[in-house]
């Protein structure tokens, strides 16, 4: 009996040791990125990294909002079209879709999540930027935009991610609705609700919370999305105000430069890859928060 | 409501960029069959997408110095208007596509059915041409190992690479060698080596292990294909018995390691074959690169 | 559905709410964009990729002129059984202490979630610079298969942890009572009851793991290598196939090969989906 109880609390040990190693992983992640990062930002003056709007390695000039920008606006264009299209399917999906199709269907979708990206990388290079190139063109010579772009652009760039979210977030919406229980669903049609009404009134709001951690998933994946991104966007290390123009994401920064980079600018590389991490760490906080306040209410 | 109303609105967003690309698609296909037929829709008006390797690339750092696309101070002045790309197939199918880019590789990947090298300053990008001084635009291929490395392989096989079939393997591979080489005479030791290092060498590298490993099959050599950088630090740190630069050593590198050149590769300059521009002067291209000049006509 | 409607019912509920009407042809139109993608994508890499698998793609040993895809198969199911080796048993055990052991409201278990959620947040080039930095240059394990397996275990960690604790969270209480009540120990129950009841779930998680570390290339550029053969052992360095096919790709040379092996990436991952979806019928059927 004694054995016994040392087994269980042996093993309750283990456990908690298990559970650790999560939190060590991030500490250890933290340490080391921000011991590598942290000197290189001090030497080229916090203010100046981040504000900076030109970037020469070669000239030491290192200022990395025009990446901050860009990944700002690739992520934002991703949601803009990943989000409806990838709740829509997954309404889709979970209360329209005929039995015999949804096998198919959902193996389908687990096929998009594992493409790698390299192939949607090149898929958008010859498919998606030719078609976005005419469409600068033709915007331009109906005179709407100054300047139609090469096709390498944020709205490229934007397709793409928000093609590579959807599995993503047809995922974790399907499985929050499907979670919804159906009487729910039975009670709203029973009062006289259309099949949309219930939908979009009862079962989602139920879903909520699933629905929105298929967002930040998808809003994850798309900020720190990177051999894809590199190939669409055109890099340029630059702000700008057209979504017809390219631009350059952090991810893209670590990624294109970090094979020949050496001393400051590999700092300064892996500095930015500590702004990429504190990005995220404020979008988790913030969703935490977000979480924390629905539990109250 | 709110939520469904939110939806809608969305949606209704993204169907009409969608529709609106769908039909850009359509007027598409049309450019493309005229620029397969014969360029005839060619706009020299249109403005050019310059397209450049990233900044500290073995590639771009040669070609930079070599038209002049520096300040006086020798930092690289390439336009912030160029698109930037680590992959010399993205630039190869980025200017493939696009009938107004030019941009440039190294000559060794150079595939003409795709794009179309134009000659610099009436010289074409060949072999000959840069072993004769009249195409000016390489760079040389460095191998590096450390000065005391014991090591029979990685010693035998730097002894190959140098050596008459070695360089054989070189000129086979489109690639300028080294002249006055000797004949291998190697003691075929066995054991095994690691080399590694830039991404532009490894296509060449590979050839010439493979190459080795028929007049040493004793010999093991393992090859990593990261990057200059990378191949000159785990160069001096030991997890690379040889690595490979794309560039010149650096000066903290050099004094550790012993660098070799392999081989000399050019650097082409490539358009669009819709692109009638064959021949563009050194001056031009600065221009381009510079982003002085934006438009075909205005060259 | 139970609720059979007439097409006719149907329209005449629409007519009257053409709200509802909108809102339906939205939810099809949106579904019909995500499955025209899905079908153009994968027609694009057949069309590209099937002309071009030749027999010599799969030679034993891979040499500059077959780009011989088996090597680069080898590493990643070596990649796959070592990443998951290390990532289910830490993943299983987390999620049993924050469903079965931890009190609720701990402040420790709030940390533990918190962490969790930014590892799975954290993009693969952060965890292949932090692999660089750690396991490659710190523990001075080089380029190697080892590295790049712990690398993709602390990326899949996450994931892991968070399908098994649904799966365990969805067993209900009275299985533990009933445990219990026949003088089960907590231990007992958890490995006997709980766990088997979860084992799909657990399963789901361990399938998307796979996805993941089967499609990874940035994270592993930095930490596994990029040398296309077998390695004698784990700390010797090796490519996957996402990776060789980046690396197939990136001087322009292969294209016909990197489209092929992306071809036989995509069969990878069709297979292990049609077998997670074995296996779960198979343990749910028990």
């Amino acid at each position: 009996m004694k054995s016994k109880a040392w087994t269980e609390k042996f093993m309750q040990g283990v456990f908690f040791v298990a559970a650790c190693a999560s939190v060590l992983a991030v500490a250890l992640i933290c340490i080391f990125l921000f011991a590598n990062g942290i000197p290189a930002m001090s030497k080229i003056g916090f203010v100046k990294f981040i504000t900076g709007t030109q970037w020469r390695p070669n000239s030491e000039m290192f200022g990395i909002l025009p990446m901050i920008v860009g990944s700002l606006y690739v992520t934002a264009g991703a949601i803009i079209f990943g989000v409806p299209i990838g709740i829509l399917t997954s309404v889709f999906m979970a209360m329209y879709c005929p039995k015999q199709i949804y096998k198919p269907l959902k193996a389908a979708t687990e096929l998009l999540a594992g493409i790698p990206s390299v192939i949607y990388g090149f898929f958008g290079l010859v498919v998606v930027v030719p078609l976005i190139r005419e469409f600068g063109t033709a915007l331009h010579s109906a005179g709407i935009v100054k300047n139609p772009g090469n096709g390498n652009s944020i709205l490229t760039a934007s397709l793409i991610l928000g093609m590579m979210i959807l599995p993503t977030i047809i995922g974790t919406t399907e499985s929050a609705m499907r979670a919804v229980p159906s009487h729910y669903y039975e009670g709203s049609l029973a009062l006289g609700a259309t099949k949309e009404r219930s939908i979009f009134r009862v079962i989602i709001p139920a879903a909520k919370s699933g629905v929105i951690a298929g967002i930040v998933l998808g809003i994850g994946r798309a900020i720190g999305e990177t051999m894809a991104v590199i190939m669409i966007v055109g890099n340029q290390a630059r702000l700008t105000s057209s979504i017809l123009d390219g631009i350059r994401t952090l991810t893209g920064n670590i990624v294109i430069e970090m094979g020949y980079a050496t001393g400051l600018h590999r700092e300064a590389l892996i500095a930015t890859g500590v702004v990429l991490f504190v990005f995220i760490l404020i979008i988790n906080l913030s969703v935490a928060l977000l979480k924390r306040g629905a539990d109250h209410e | 409501m709110r939520m469904k109303k939110f939806i809608a609105i969305l949606s209704v967003v993204s169907m009409m960029a969608v529709a609106a690309t769908g039909c850009g698609s359509s007027s598409d296909d049309a450019a493309q069959g005229g620029s397969d037929a014969s360029g005839s829709d060619w706009d020299a008006a249109s403005s050019i997408t310059v397209v450049s390797r990233e900044e500290g690339s073995g590639t771009r750092g040669a070609f930079t110095e070599l038209f002049g696309v520096v300040d006086e101070n020798d930092n690289d002045m390439t336009t912030l208007d160029a698109q930037v790309t680590n992959n010399t197939s993205v630039m190869m199918t980025t200017v493939s596509e696009n009938e107004y880019a030019i941009g440039y590789i190294s000559l060794g990947s150079l595939d003409e059915s795709l794009v179309k090298a134009v000659k610099i300053d009436g010289a074409e990008a060949t072999a000959e041409n840069i072993e004769n001084g009249s195409y000016k635009v390489s760079r040389p291929f460095n191998v590096a190992m450390k000065p005391d490395l014991d090591n029979a392989v990685a010693t035998d096989f730097m002894a190959f690479i140098m050596s008459t079939e070695g360089q054989q393997v070189v000129a086979d591979e489109g690639y300028i060698p080294v002249s006055d080489v000797q004949a291998y005479a190697g003691e075929a030791p066995e054991g095994s080596c690691v080399v590694g290092g830039s991404s532009s060498v490894s296509p060449l590298m590979e050839k010439l292990i493979e190459a080795y490993g028929e007049v040493n099959p004793n010999g093991k050599i393992e090859l990593q294909t990261s990057d200059s950088t990378t191949g000159m630090t785990s160069a001096i740190e030991g997890s690379y018995d040889i690595g490979m630069a794309s560039r010149e050593l650096k000066e903290d590198e050099a004094s550790q390691l012993e660098g070799t050149v392999i081989a000399t590769d050019g650097i082409a300059v490539i358009v669009n074959q819709a692109n009638p521009t064959d021949d563009l002067s050194v001056d031009q291209v600065k221009s381009i690169y510079l982003g002085d000049v934006t438009t075909w006509d205005a060259i | 559905m139970s609720n059979k409607m007439t097409f006719g019912d149907k329209f005449r509920t629409y007519l009257k709410h053409p709200g509802s009407f909108i809102v339906m042809l939205l939810v099809m139109l949106a579904s019909i964009i995500t499955f025209a993608v899905l079908i153009f994508l994968i027609a694009y890499i057949l069309i590209n990729g099937l002309p071009h698998i030749t027999p010599s793609l799969f030679s034993l040993e891979y040499t500059s002129e077959n780009a011989s895809v088996v090597p680069a198969l080898v590493n990643t199911i070596i990649m796959t059984l070592l990443s998951l080796l290390i990532a289910v048993p830490f993943g299983i055990f987390s999620a049993i202490f924050l469903v079965e052991y931890a009190s609720r409201g701990n402040k420790f278990v709030e940390v533990i979630r918190l962490t969790t959620e930014t590892l799975s947040g954290i993009p693969s080039i952060v965890y292949g610079l932090f692999g660089m930095l750690f396991f490659v240059n710190a523990l001075g394990w080089g380029f190697s298969l080892l590295a790049g397996a712990f690398t993709m275990a602390i990326m899949i960690l996450p994931l892991i942890m968070r399908t098994t604790e649904e799966a365990l969270k969805a067993v209900p209480d009275s299985f533990r009572e009933g445990s219990f009540g026949l003088g089960a120990g907590k231990l007992r129950t958890v490995f006997r009851i709980v766990l088997p009841s979860a084992i799909p779930g657990v399963l789901a998680g361990v399938i998307l793991a796979i996805g993941r570390i089967v499609g990874e290339t940035a994270a592993l550029m930095y930490t596994s290598g990029t040398v296309a053969q077998i390695p004698d052992s784990i700390m010797g360095s090796g490519r996957t196939l996402a990776l060789h096919m980046y690396n197939l790709s990136s001087e322009g040379l292969y294209m016909d090969q990197a489209y092929a092996t992306a071809v036989i990436l995509l069969v990878l991952v069709v297979g292990i989906n049609a077998l997670s979806s074995v296996i779960a019928r198979k343990l749910t059927a028990v």
